[in-house]
Parts: structure tokens; sequence; C-alpha cells
């Protein structure tokens, strides 16, 4: 099996299914009213048991090729549909959505939509209770169990959290007993692990029961990690389909189509298809042979400026001066539904300086949106002082803070209270009438680059323009801090780039820049400090780096440090590495050259 | 002015309370019952108010009524605007009627349909409460209301924590980025003007950030069978299997007839109100 990797494979995984539960021919579908074709001429045909990652640009079609698998096109959105679907043996053209939805589940990007019941019971039963199947309590126990969220089965759908609403999503398509399930982008949603928590449990319903699992995925750390076939999509058919090696090591053609590989293949891709590694404890395996021969002696610090800064401890850094927020003693807590006091912050002491980029990290429930809604006074401590700007945030209304502070939510949706994006930018210069209003306007407009698009409604851009968007909001407020809760979910690779180096110019206009995140790879590469939460209490406060290389503390908070920052700790390198090409330069160059050179001569 | 957490009266409250009181999350009696046998109690005691005008049996029937609303455990923001609309109502009437020079006797007149009025509302405060959206659909569906109106109730139930939320986040948004009005004015009405405003034009997102979720609702429901079950009463039985009437629900039921029936017996027989009816004005 030592056949050199670039062997031009068939544009079907397979050379002869054994057994497809999915088969597409020639089909080709265009939605009512559009101009042209989304689907062209697609030939797919997925195995029975298979785990396919569906990978491809923002509109390659990878959500409407799925949406063939279960019927909804062409008998809910009928378009102009030509070619055969086959799913389990059943041609979709002759059956309908309903004789389908029992074969094939579809769990939504936007899964919390799909939840229609109050109680997850209700929700899980909902399917075989309308198709009228007797044992529908089986079915729903059985789901749940299978899931491992039992225990929820009496809860309210509102009570849950992401992770638990997306494993209910799956439950309620689950006790369908489908043969295929269908997974759009969990990831989007959800942060890394409880993201890395639904793909085990797809790959456990995969093994044990055989069900053929099917994601559309951006993330191509999770489809390494998981996934045993890729298709890749572009301009509304499938490029290839290959087999995870083979599709990993063809990690040019992913990152061409907006699909950059994990770093884990990055570093290991030049050592060949059987070398190639999918994650990162066996890219560590493979490199380890790579490492320097131990001191790398004459330059005994980094050579780099950045460096010097990162490598003191945080806490005992001399600080600038300036205080621009602080917190002092605080508790604070929320009454919950049946009545008693949660507590959230407990004791918390903080100091936050001019000059600083800091992210705020730790699971949900930890606090973090907790103390930033504290630092832009919509809320007021049950104990303890708040000051922002030098002013006791509860001597001066929210409104009147506003001035000083501004607050950017998750959802950009929520921040798009008028018609356009200008008129929302101005909002708030024009209100308190600043004299330089319209300027201002203009400048935080080309700032963000939605110049061309301030006359349109937010809710119309894609992810990542209303991300920028609502950055423009807060810039236009000229904040002396700027608090920005979770800036990069749901977006996909290149939209997250994006926004990070838009954080990252923000440096000269704010004088302190608070970031809430799961985004341990935004955290690498954006923040100067981090504050990790943990029930309402810090528990650390130190850099990106010192963060990453204390795997104790990133366990205990249950973050994910980036791929790169895992194989440096798994290869023992120090300073810990946290990008791709940060454990490149660590490795023997002697090595690598001579490796680097490989791929070139085989094409 | 010194601001400070309020664990009453805030925004904060109103939402628990709503959410307290929409899926019954206090217990109490009814909660335990079965639908149908609740919406049974509800009609016997929301209809028998209407066939008196007898004042002493008004009376029993209102005290019927706080008795179910203490059983119900009817959650103080409820019953907080039961209480201020039927104060309200009297004393208002009260006031209007000594201008134009009434007396208390006008008072005495317009207590019939206050306790009436007051009667039917804590019934229905008692049975709404104590129906969460699960029970009230299936006892709609089990009455045979559309399949349509059965679904939408839990699906305004579903929508309504999700819905408040949105509003509050919305809301905050408004208050943070609108300038306050430079000088509050008297009794500040500049404040409270503007915070009307806003609350009302903070509608409007919503309206656009839901109408962006309906399409994945409407194609999740066609997937899970919706349309099918419509077509197809099998859904419908099973579904329904679970109702049973109780011993619970007979006694519960029962005793409230006897009860409403004393109401209307045990002032005649002991004499306390004059026999013809209306004769109370005379």
């Amino acid at each position: 099996m030592s056949a050199p990797a670039s062997l031009p494979a068939a544009t079907d995984a397979a050379d002869g299914p054994v057994d497809p539960v999915i088969v597409v021919r020639d089909l080709s579908f265009r939605y009512p009213g559009a101009q042209r074709d989304t689907l062209r001429n697609v030939d797919l045909t997925i195995e029975r048991g298979d785990f396919v990652a569906v990978v491809g640009g923002n509109g390659s079609a990878k959500t409407t090729l799925c949406k063939t698998f279960n019927g909804l096109i062409p008998h809910y959105w009928n378009g102009d549909f030509a070619g055969a679907v086959h799913v389990d043996g059943l041609d979709t053209w002759e059956s309908d959505v309903a004789e389908l939805s029992s074969r094939v589940g579809y769990v939504y990007q936007d899964f919390t939509d799909q939840l229609v019941r109050p109680t997850v019971r209700d929700e899980v039963s909902f399917g075989p209770l309308n198709f009228g199947h007797a044992d529908h309590r089986e079915r729903t126990d059985e789901a749940l169990e299978q899931l491992g969220i039992a225990h929820l089965a009496q809860s309210f759908v509102w009570q849950l959290s992401g992770g638990q609403a997306h494993l209910v999503a799956l439950a309620s398509v689950l006790a369908m007993r489908p043969s295929v399930i269908v997974v759009d982008e969990p990831v989007a949603e959800l942060d890394p692990a409880r993201a890395r928590e639904i793909y085990r449990r797809l790959a456990q319903l995969n093994r044990e029961r055989g069900i053929t699992v099917i994601t559309i995925e951006h993330h191509a750390e999770f489809v390494a990690e998981f996934a045993r076939s890729v298709v890749l999509m572009a301009e509304g058919a499938p490029v290839w389909h290959l087999p995870v090696r083979e599709a990993m090591a063809r990690h040019a053609d992913l990152e061409a189509h907006g699909v950059p590989a994990p770093d884990a293949v990055a570093l290991t891709a030049h050592l060949g298809q059987e070398q190639l590694a999918l994650d990162a404890d066996s890219a560590a395996r493979v490199l380890r042979p790579r490492r320097r021969p131990e001191p790398p002696s004459p330059p005994p610090s980094p050579p780099r400026e950045a460096e010097a800064a990162d490598a003191a401890p945080a806490a005992h850094r001399p600080r600038p001066a300036e205080v621009v927020a602080s917190l002092r003693g605080i508790h604070h807590g929320y009454r919950s539904v049946s009545g008693g006091l949660q507590v959230v912050l407990e004791d918390l002491d903080l100091d936050l300086h001019a000059g600083e980029r800091i992210a705020l990290v730790g699971t949900n429930g930890a606090g973090k949106s907790t103390l930033m809604k504290l630092l832009t006074g919509l809320m007021v401590p049950r104990r303890g002082t708040v000051t922002v700007d030098g002013i006791d945030t509860r001597s001066r209304s929210a409104a009147r803070l506003a001035d000083h502070v501004s607050y950017l939510y998750q959802h950009p949706g929520r921040m798009f209270l008028r018609e356009s994006v200008r008129a929302d930018v101005a909002l708030f210069p024009t209100g308190r009438r600043l004299p330089d209003a319209a300027e201002l306007v203009e400048e935080v407009l080309e700032r963000v680059g939605l110049q061309q698009l301030a006359e349109r409604d937010g809710r119309s851009l894609s992810g990542g323009q209303q991300r920028r968007a609502t950055i423009g909001i807060g810039l236009a407020m000229r904040p002396r801090l700027l608090l920005l809760d979770e800036p990069t979910s749901s977006l996909d690779i290149r939209s997250r780039d994006d926004v990070t180096g838009m954080l990252a110019s923000l440096a000269g206009t704010v004088r302190c820049a608070v970031v809430a995140t799961h985004d341990m790879d935004l955290v690498a590469s954006w923040a100067s400090r981090v504050i990790v939460l943990d029930r309402g209490a810090v528990i650390a406060d130190l850099t990106p780096r010192e963060l990453f290389s204390r795997p104790e503390l990133t366990r205990r908070a249950r973050l994910t440090p980036p791929q790169a920052a895992r194989i440096g700790l798994a290869l023992g390198l120090d300073p810990l590495p946290l990008t791709a090409a940060e454990v490149r330069a660590a490795l023997d160059p002697a090595l690598d050259t001579l490796l680097d050179r490989v791929p070139e001569e085989a094409r | 002015m010194t601001r400070r957490t309020h664990d009453v009266l805030s925004v904060e409250w109103v939402r628990l309370e709503l959410l307290r009181t929409a899926y019954s999350t206090r217990g109490g009696l009814f909660s335990r019952m079965d639908p149908r046998a609740v919406l049974a109690w509800y009609v016997l005691l929301a209809l028998a108010p209407w066939f008196t005008h007898d004042t002493a049996v008004l009376i029993g029937l209102f005290v019927l009524g706080a008795i179910g609303v203490v059983l119900a455990r009817v959650g103080p923001l409820v019953l907080g605007l039961f209480l201020v609309g039927l104060l309200g109502n009297v004393l208002g009437l009260l006031v209007a009627s000594l201008f134009f020079g009434g007396d208390l006797g006008t008072l005495a007149a317009l207590a019939e349909l206050n306790l009436k009025l007051g009667a039917v509302s804590m019934a229905s405060m008692a049975a709404f409460v104590s129906l969460d959206p699960e029970k009230l659909s299936d006892a709609l569906l089990s009455l045979r209301a559309p399949e349509l109106l059965a679904f939408g109730v839990s699906y305004g139930y579903r929508m309504l924590p999700i819905l408040v939320d949105e509003y509050v986040t919305v809301f905050e948004g408004q208050r943070l980025r609108h300038a306050p009005p430079p000088r509050p004015g008297i009794l500040g009405w500049r404040v409270i003007l503007q915070w009307c405003t806003l609350a009302v034009t903070a509608f409007s997102p919503i309206m656009l950030n839901v109408a962006g979720t309906v399409r994945t609702t409407v194609e999740a429901l066609e997937t899970r069978g919706f349309t099918y079950a419509a077509a197809n009463p099998q859904g419908r039985r099973l579904r329904l299997a679970h109702l049973r009437i109780t011993a619970l629900d007979v006694l519960v039921v029962a005793a409230s007839a006897l009860a409403i029936a004393a109401c209307y017996a045990i002032p005649g027989l002991l004499g306390v109100s004059p026999a013809p009816p209306g004769g109370a004005a005379g």
C-alpha cells in the first residue's frame, strides 16, 4: 500500500459500491424563479454506513444537495428537477416527504428553529406520533437514551443550552429510526467543545447502529477527525468524492474552495499520504522524529519582539498605569424560574487596562456575559463596585454610560434596529448630536468595508458582513471600552479571519477591547491577555501562550486549544507554538526543507 | 440616584413570572388533573355567575373563585394585575358616581357586575395557570378543536420565552443607542415618553428576525409528519391515549358543582336575600 498519494482517483470514492444507500444520477435542480441551476448534473453514490462530510465554499449548493435526500426537493421546493435520486431503493420523485422522512433525518443549521414543541419528550415523540407509530414511547426513550439526554426528557425547550438543544433536534430525527442522518453545519452555532461532543455521538451512531451520517461542514479539523469520506462541492456539483485520507492529501483543492486544511494535515501533508495525520495526536507521533535535537542553544530568547512581552507571566508584567475599568468585590446572580438565586459571579476583582486586548473565556454559565453586562451598566452588581472610565456604574444610567462603553451582542440580528446599515451606524452619533456625526459615519463605514452595502438592511447581509456591520455600530459609539460577545461564532473560516483581522486593527481607536469567546484560534491570534472564568471566579489571568501550555487549566475550563498548540504541546515544544507556521519553525529545518520538496516532485 | 438590583417589579421579574405562569411551574391542585376535567371545571365556574342577579349568591361564587385561585397557586404578577384591574374599576366608578352626586348606594348597585367579572376572571386564572402548553393543546385536540389551533397554542407557548428574551435584548440595545432626553421634564414625562416609544419600536426588528426563522420551522414540520398527521387520525389517537379521568378529577368537578349549587341554595334557605330578584335596589 505504498502507492504514491497523488494517483488520480475516480470521481466516486467507491470503485463498486457494495450497498449504496443514496444514489444521485444526473441531477439538476433550479429553484422556482431562479436564473440558473443550483445543482448541475450531480452524480454521487453514498454507501450504507459511510460517514460523509460535504464541504465547499458558500453558495456551492451543499445544503440544496442534502435537501434532495429527504424529498424536500422536489416535493416542498418545486422547481425544475431533472435526473433521479434514489434513497434506500426509493425514487424520491415518486415518493413523498412523509415516506422519506422515516429514512432520512435532517438536522438544520439553525436547529433551534426546528424544535416546535414545548418539552423535550414531546418534541422527540412528535414525529413518531404524527406518523402513528404505536411504539412511539419506546422510540422516544431509545432516542433519548442513545444520545445520553434521558435526564432532559421533562425539560422545557427554552431551558436547554445550545449543545443540548442540538442533541434534542438530533434525537427527534433519530426517533424516526432513519437509515441516513443529515446534519447541517453543527459547528456553526455551537462552541467547539460541544460541537466535538455532537460529532462523537454521530460517530457512535454510525459505528454502533450503522446509520449513514452526512454532515455539511466548514471546519476541516472535524472532517479530518471524524469523516470517512469527503465530498467537495463547487458550483453546484461535486468536484470529487474521496476517502478522507486522500481528500486531505488534496489540501490545496480544499484551501482553494474555502476549506483550509487543519494544522495536523498542513504539517504532515508533505510526508506523503501514508504519514498524513488527521488529528493532533497522530500529527505529534509523525512529527516527533523531526524535532530539532535538544538544545537549539545559541539564541536563548526568542528573537521576535512581540514574544518578549508574551514571555513574562501576565500577572507580574509591569502594567500600563491607566485603568479603563475595574471591578471590586463583585457578587452577582439571577433569580431562576423556581425562585432560587443562582450565583453567577462570586467575589470577583479585576482591572482592565488601556491597550489590552482581553479575551474572556470559560464554559457557558461561567459568567462571561454577566461580567460584560455589568461593565455596560445594563445591570448593577448585587454587591461590589464596577467602575468604568472613572464612573461608578451605580451612579449613572446605562444610556449615559453608553458614551464610554459599547457592547456588541452575539446575534447581529438583534442589533439591527433601523432600515439600513448606515442608519444603524448613525443612530448613536446623530442621536447625541455629535458635531462630526456625518463624517464619523462615513469613516466607520469605510473602516468596516461596507460603503457599498450601507443602504441595505443588516439582516440581508451575509454572516461575515453582519458582524462587520455590528463592529461598525460599536465603533461609531467611540467607546473607551469595547465589549464583544462571541464575534466569530457561526462564521465560516474565511469570514472569521476577516473579523479577526478587523479586531486587530481596532487598537488605535479603542482604549481597551474585551471579547467573550469560545474560539481559541481567535484567542491565540488576537488576545494579549486571557481571563479564564470558571463558576463565577477568575481561575487564571495570563497570556494565550501560557494558557495553552497548561493542559490542566484548559481541561478544567473545558477549552480546546488550537490544533497547532495541541501538537506543539504533545511534542513538548517550548515556547509553545500557536500556529502551524510556528510549529514548522520549531522542527528540524534540514529535514523539513528536504521533505518539503517531495510533493512538488510527485506532481 | 443609586441603582440597585431588584428582584421584584423589574423587567427580569416580569419575564420570570410570565414563564412561571405559562408553564405552570408552581404546581397546585389543578395541574395534577386531567386537562379535560380542568376545562370542565372552568366551564362550570365561568358560566355559573351569569344565571343570577343575587348579590349573596355572587359573593358565594366569588369566594369559590378565590379558593380556586389559592388552590391553583396563581403567581403575584397575574394576581396583581387582576387586583389592580378590579379595584381600579371599583374606585373609578366610585369617584365618578360621587362626582355626579351619587352615594355609596351606587357602589352597591355596581357590585353585582364587579362580582360577576371577578368570579369569572379568577376561574380563568386558576384554570389557565394550571394548564401547561402540552396539556392545553391535548385538551383542545381531544375536544375536536382543529389540529392547527391545538398546534398553534403549543407553538405559541414554545416561542414565548424566546420572544421575550429577544425583546429584552432589542429593548436594551434601544436604550443604549438612543440618546436619553436631555432633561427629564415634569415627573420625568420625557423619559417615560421615550421609554414608551422605544418599547413599541422594539417590536419591528423582532418581527423581521422571526420572519427569518419561520422557513426552517415550516420545513421541519413537513419532515416530521405534521401534514401527514392531519390526514391520518392514527397519530391523534396515540397522542391522546395518555389522557385519563381519575378519581381526583371526578371529585374536584363534583365538589365544585355541589358548591355552586350550595351557593344558589343557601341564601334562599337562610332568607338572607329578598325573594324577587332585583329587589335589592329598592
